[in-house]
């Protein structure tokens, strides 16, 4: 596996985990939870992702011995972003322009936060998924 | 849209030049040892820059390293 290629797969990784159990969290608890406790639960998760994504990279660079991106990589990134900026559109949308008449604020904000989230899967799976199957932009 | 492909001789150039890795080739020209492989197989068409620094480093020209094939 390819320098670039082991961080789109850590960072895919890391954001997957540390975000699926806050989502876990958010879906499962009681609907009248106060906005301070919900920001206090993103403040933590958002950290352990920070930690999670700087060792993970840090390890792959170690291991890899890093490397500047090419005109392939940078072309994989353009894939990957292009795509992942359709799919945040769609999110923005959806929160900004529906939500507010339907949905209360906390929802609103958590749906925007899962679609952050998501679009950077979709960056990230993209990026891993090019380099696997020879996509190259 | 004309309906093409792109080939190379680059695996050949690199058997004439000493057995050159995709590795010593990609360092010469800038890229990664993926990225030539990748060029090799077909899968990615570099850009115009990096095809004449390739062909620079054979010291042949561009249409001798690549060829436009019409489908």
């Amino acid at each position: 596996m390819a320098y670039r290629e082991k961080l789109a797969a850590v960072n895919f990784t890391a954001m997957a985990l540390v975000y699926a159990v806050y989502f876990t969290i958010v879906a499962t608890r009681p609907p009248e939870a106060r906005l301070l406790d919900m920001l206090w639960l993103f403040g933590m998760v958002a950290t352990a992702h920070a930690l999670v994504a700087i060792g993970g990279n840090l390890a792959v660079r170690i291991q890899s011995g890093g490397g500047a991106a090419d005109e392939r990589d940078r072309a994989i990134e353009r894939r990957g972003a292009s795509i992942a900026y359709a799919v945040l559109l769609v999110g923005m949308i959806l929160v900004g322009v529906v939500m507010p008449f339907t949905e209360a604020p906390g929802k609103i904000v958590n749906t925007a936060l899962f679609a952050i989230v998501i679009a950077e899967l979709t960056h990230q799976g993209v990026i891993l998924l090019s380099y696997r199957r020879g996509w190259h932009g | 849209m004309a309906k093409g492909a792109l080939s190379n001789q680059i695996r050949m150039l690199r058997f004439m030049a000493g057995e050159m890795t995709q590795a010593e080739l990609g360092l010469a020209v800038g890229v990664t040892r993926q990225t030539i492989a990748a060029i090799e197989q077909g899968k990615y068409s570099p850009t115009l820059e990096a095809a004449f620094r390739i062909a620079r480093v054979f010291d042949k020209p561009l249409e001798e390293v690549f060829q436009w094939e019409e489908g």
